[in-house]
């Protein structure tokens, strides 16, 4: 009874706690989705001129480019901005993002949709292996800051954080592309291969992705490493962590108390990278030719496709938006003193 | 930890399971040529539909025309057969006869047919434009369409006759009545005609009717692609396309390789980093360092091609600015400006420097004007001349530096896309040379084309590259110089001359100029190019030459010239320099019986 008593009120504290975060949350992208509505609409630039002109620099005749482009003016927005406005909030409603005018035709969900798929697989990959790989160096790095190994990691952390990720992309296609050819410098899947699930391609999906994926890790692990080690040295001077030690407690159980006390800041910064992730990462894209949402919305912006930018901008934001809420969520779970604050 | 390991177990069942095959198909003896298309990017979303500007469809692989364009200096007329085996127009223009290719096939192994040219033609008009407006005044605009028999078709030319009239119908794309054809309404062709002979309102409901087509037309996307041409799209991804040989093709026995894999790419440096490795048979050129071009040429099998290419770069004035409305300013420029130089830093291996200002590729300049071309100026580097022209032009001296006439300094800015690598680098020299010659200038970007062609148009920019000379079609080349940009428009098929800074006129330039002592209106004189004989257009070309040479709307920089990447370790019989077909892609040379596997 009793415990049922003291379930009720927490349960109803995480219910109120999600519909208000669900609410501040839709409110937010309703915010983010005018504004950038009305940004994208003042971004100077006629698009059909700017593809026709586009078309004669690749060496088409006038007379080509003409006919490729006269029939696009038919896919710019018409009307005044508000009734524009009013339109696009309503297809919104109806999760229906417009259609493109950089893909004529193309409903911008399924463009948002087939370039996610290559950006979840490098930048997920990505994201999870530096963390691990961060989090681990992290906590040794602090533990043996006084030696050569914590030395080492922490140099070998501030070198990748300070390295831009587009130099180590480049590093990584010269030295395995064109150097030591073995790896292959574009495109995410080898088109001799017919899709599916047989060998071959998944073979050549993995293949594709390690230098993508390698990138990305390398160029997040040093953030994670300084991070993680600042916290263990920081949670290594707290009382409990002396106390546990003058307990006579295990090795492995302080350093359990160590590395989850110490990691909780960065589930937060994890979620929320894995949020920004539906931001795909533009660099990598464009060096490695693969083709995710970070390089459809840097082709939107400069085809001036006003539906598909603000699709991206649109499902970036809800990205992080939920990234959000789960972050939230995510510390009450794992951080008992948040979920005893939330039950009293 | 169990449950990743039951993950990890359950992957390796399932990879072995597939092992059965490794889902690669077999490329057979012709191999696999690799090329990159160089006018548009792979867009794996985009349906295979060539009336759609990104779709699948590759020009000279599974997109056929009825013909091929010639890389001729003059002649927009000139083209290979692909669909249209031959065919023939009357003296006046007024009427084309095109005969089809007898054993013309679709990758379905349906005949390609007279019917098939009649709907691409019917779907062309949806998309508006060129011989198929649905104007009846516009200029070589389509009038009748009539099926001969299943292998002939004859079309005749309105009343507003052009002389590209046989250019543009031979650039038909021609695609499948029994793929497209349901796109058209029942009472297609008695719309068209309401629209073309029509009157009032039932002719503007006609062509809102043929318009309103245009996007179901675009958005259509068959299943599989069925093809006329060499080749047929097996599979695309966003890294490449693969296209399998058509066993239909007309003239399957010229064609070398068994599939064609069309490279993707995001930036110039993956093309440096195909041709580097090698992995490229061909690509059309690139702007590239020249340490970059010396690793490439170092690899085995990699040779440059080259050939005419028939457009220039240009430094543009907006003559609506002081001081560059007045032409000795403009001329006192062309004086300082050392092409050679420029040329060398912006383009060496893809331009020659312009020999003079004549508003065309000097290639085609020597073929239109012959020995007048040498009476041009070629305003060779002279700074006592430009001194005397800026002297002419008021302007003082003041100190080491140049000033405006009412004694504030002068500062040149030239504008240009920060993208175009070519065109800064040229911008910079261009810069470096005037303030070696006492004029303060400086390069000003723009964040992107689009925004650049906004802000140009717009009149923001007193001085920016342009590019001109979109030969071969004489009206195209001046077109740049004397059309919308400077002020010349068709208002409801007539030509009229608007004021600088609006309607896109940033050139600003007068509407009329004398030119050896003859007033002429080089708007006019353009617009009159589109119609007017081969006699009469020779004059225009040599009158509108003089005026650019004599008024310099823009300084010419340099004239492109084609050039080509190919790779002969695995395939041989490349175009040679020079040739006509070096525009068109491997597809078509592959169709003219060039690309032959190389023989072990």
């Amino acid at each position: 009874m009793t415990k049922a008593v003291r379930e009720r009120p927490r349960g109803a504290a995480l219910a109120r706690r999600v519909a208000g975060h669900v609410v501040r949350g839709l409110v937010m992208i309703w915010v983010v989705a005018t504004i950038s509505f009305v940004i994208i609409r003042e971004i100077p630039g006629d698009p059909v001129q700017g593809m026709y002109e586009s078309l004669l620099q690749k060496g088409m005749s006038p007379d080509q480019a003409e006919r490729a482009t006269a029939v696009l003016y038919g896919f710019l927005p018409t009307g005044s901005l508000w009734d524009q406005y009013v339109g696009y909030m309503g297809s919104l409603l109806h999760l229906d993002l417009g259609r493109s005018l950089s893909t004529p035709g193309v409903k911008v969900t399924s463009l948002i949709g087939s370039a996610a798929q290559w950006t979840v697989l490098p930048v997920l990959a990505g994201t999870l292996l530096s963390f691990l790989l961060g989090v681990t160096m992290g906590v040794y790095a602090a533990i043996k800051r006084s030696g050569k190994l914590g030395d080492l990691l922490a140099l070998s952390g501030s070198l990748l954080h300070g390295i831009p990720v587009y130099v180590i992309g480049l590093l990584l296609v010269a030295i395995f592309t064109t150097l030591w050819p073995i790896l292959p410098s574009g495109g995410p899947v080898d088109v001799a291969f017919v899709p599916g699930f047989n060998p071959g391609y998944i073979g050549s999906l993995i293949h594709h992705a390690v230098l993508p994926v390698v990138t990305y890790t390398l160029a997040s692990y040093g953030g994670w490493i300084l991070a993680m080690k600042s916290n263990v040295v920081a949670v290594l001077g707290d009382d409990f962590i002396l106390a546990a030690e003058l307990r006579g407690l295990k090795r492995g159980i302080v350093f359990r108390y160590l590395a989850r006390n110490a990691i909780l800041p960065l589930f937060t910064i994890l979620a929320l990278s894995i949020g920004m992730l539906f931001g795909g990462s533009i660099f990598i894209e464009e060096i490695f030719n693969y083709p995710g949402l970070g390089l459809l919305l840097v082709n939107s912006i400069s085809t001036r496709d006003y539906a598909l930018m603000g699709g991206t901008f649109l499902v970036i934001t809800v990205g992080i938006v939920v990234a959000n809420i789960v972050a939230d969520l995510l510390y009450t779970a794992i951080d008992p003193r948040v979920r005893s604050g939330e039950a009293s | 930890m169990k449950r990743l390991a039951a993950i990890a177990a359950l992957a390796s069942i399932a990879t072995a399971t597939a092992c059965g095959s490794t889902g690669q198909e077999d490329a057979g003896q012709g191999g696999i040529y690799t090329t990159i298309d160089g006018s548009k990017q792979i867009n794996a979303s985009a349906p295979i539909n060539p009336f759609n500007p990104v779709g699948s469809v590759f020009d000279g692989y599974n997109g056929m025309a009825l013909a091929w364009p010639k890389n001729d200096p003059i002649d927009p007329n000139q083209f290979y057969p692909a669909i249209a085996r031959s065919w023939t127009i009357t003296p006046d223009e007024s009427e084309a006869v095109i005969h089809l290719q007898p054993n013309a096939r679709w990758s379905d192994g349906k005949p390609v047919t007279s019917e098939d040219v009649r709907v691409s033609i019917g779907l062309a008009y949806t998309q508006g434009g060129t011989a198929y407006a649905l104007d009846p005044k516009a200029a070589g605009a389509a009038a009748t369409i009539q099926v001969v028999d299943p292998t002939t078709i004859r079309i005749t030319q309105g009343a507003n006759k052009s002389n590209t009239f046989l250019s543009n119908l031979l650039s038909t794309v021609v695609v499948p009545a029994h793929v497209y054809g349901s796109l058209l309404p029942r009472d297609f062709w008695h719309t068209l005609k309401v629209a073309q002979d029509g009157k009032g309102a039932p002719a503007e409901r006609a062509k809102t009717e043929i318009t309103g087509l245009a996007d179901k037309v675009i958005a259509f996307a068959p299943r599989h692609d069925v093809s006329a041409g060499p080749f047929v799209l097996e599979r695309v991804n966003p890294g490449a396309a693969l296209l399998r040989r058509n066993p239909y093709f007309y003239d399957g026995k010229l064609i070398g390789p068994d599939k064609v894999e069309l490279l993707n790419y995001s930036g110039n440096q993956q093309i440096w980093n195909y041709l580097i490795a090698g992995k490229l048979d061909n690509a059309p050129f690139t702007s590239v360092p020249s340490a970059v071009l010396d690793r490439i040429r170092a690899v085995r099998g990699n040779k440059v091609i080259k050939g005419f290419s028939p457009v220039s770069t240009s430094l543009a004035f907006n003559q609506a600015r002081k001081p560059y409305d007045n032409v000795h300013v403009r001329r006192a420029l062309a004086y300082l400006i050392d092409r050679a130089q420029v040329t060398k830093i912006a383009s060496p291996e893809g331009g020659t420097p312009s020999l003079t200002t004549s508003g065309i590729h000097a290639e085609a300049a020597k073929v239109w004007l012959g020995a007048e071309f040498n009476g041009l100026d070629p305003y060779r580097l002279d700074p006592a001349k430009a001194a005397a022209e800026l002297k002419a032009a008021g302007m003082t001296r003041r100190g080491n530096k140049w000033a405006l006439p009412d004694g504030r300094p002068w500062k040149v800015e030239i504008h240009v896309p920060a993208s175009f690598s070519d065109w800064i680098s040229a911008a910079k020299s261009i810069t470096s040379q005037l303030n070696d010659h006492g004029i303060d200038a400086t390069v000003v970007t723009a964040a992107d084309y689009t925004l650049y062609l906004s802000e140009l148009a717009a009149g923001k920019y007193d001085v920016g590259f342009w590019l001109m000379g979109l030969g071969p079609s004489p009206y195209n080349i001046f077109q740049r110089l004397y059309g919308q940009a400077n002020g010349w428009q068709m208002f409801g098929g007539r030509l009229e001359h608007v004021a600088p800074g609006t309607e896109g006129n940033w050139m600003g330039g007068p509407e009329t100029v004398t030119v050896s002592g003859t007033k002429v209106d080089p708007g006019a004189l353009t617009s009159r190019l589109n119609f007017a004989p081969p006699a009469e257009q020779k004059q225009i070309v040599g009158t509108l030459a003089k005026v650019s040479n004599e008024q310099l709307p823009v300084i010419q920089l340099w004239d492109y010239v084609n050039t080509q990447f190919v790779n002969t370790s695995r395939y041989t019989g490349f175009p040679p320099d020079d040739s006509q077909a070096l525009r068109l892609s491997s597809g078509v040379w592959m169709q003219l019986g060039m690309i032959r596997k190389r023989q072990a």
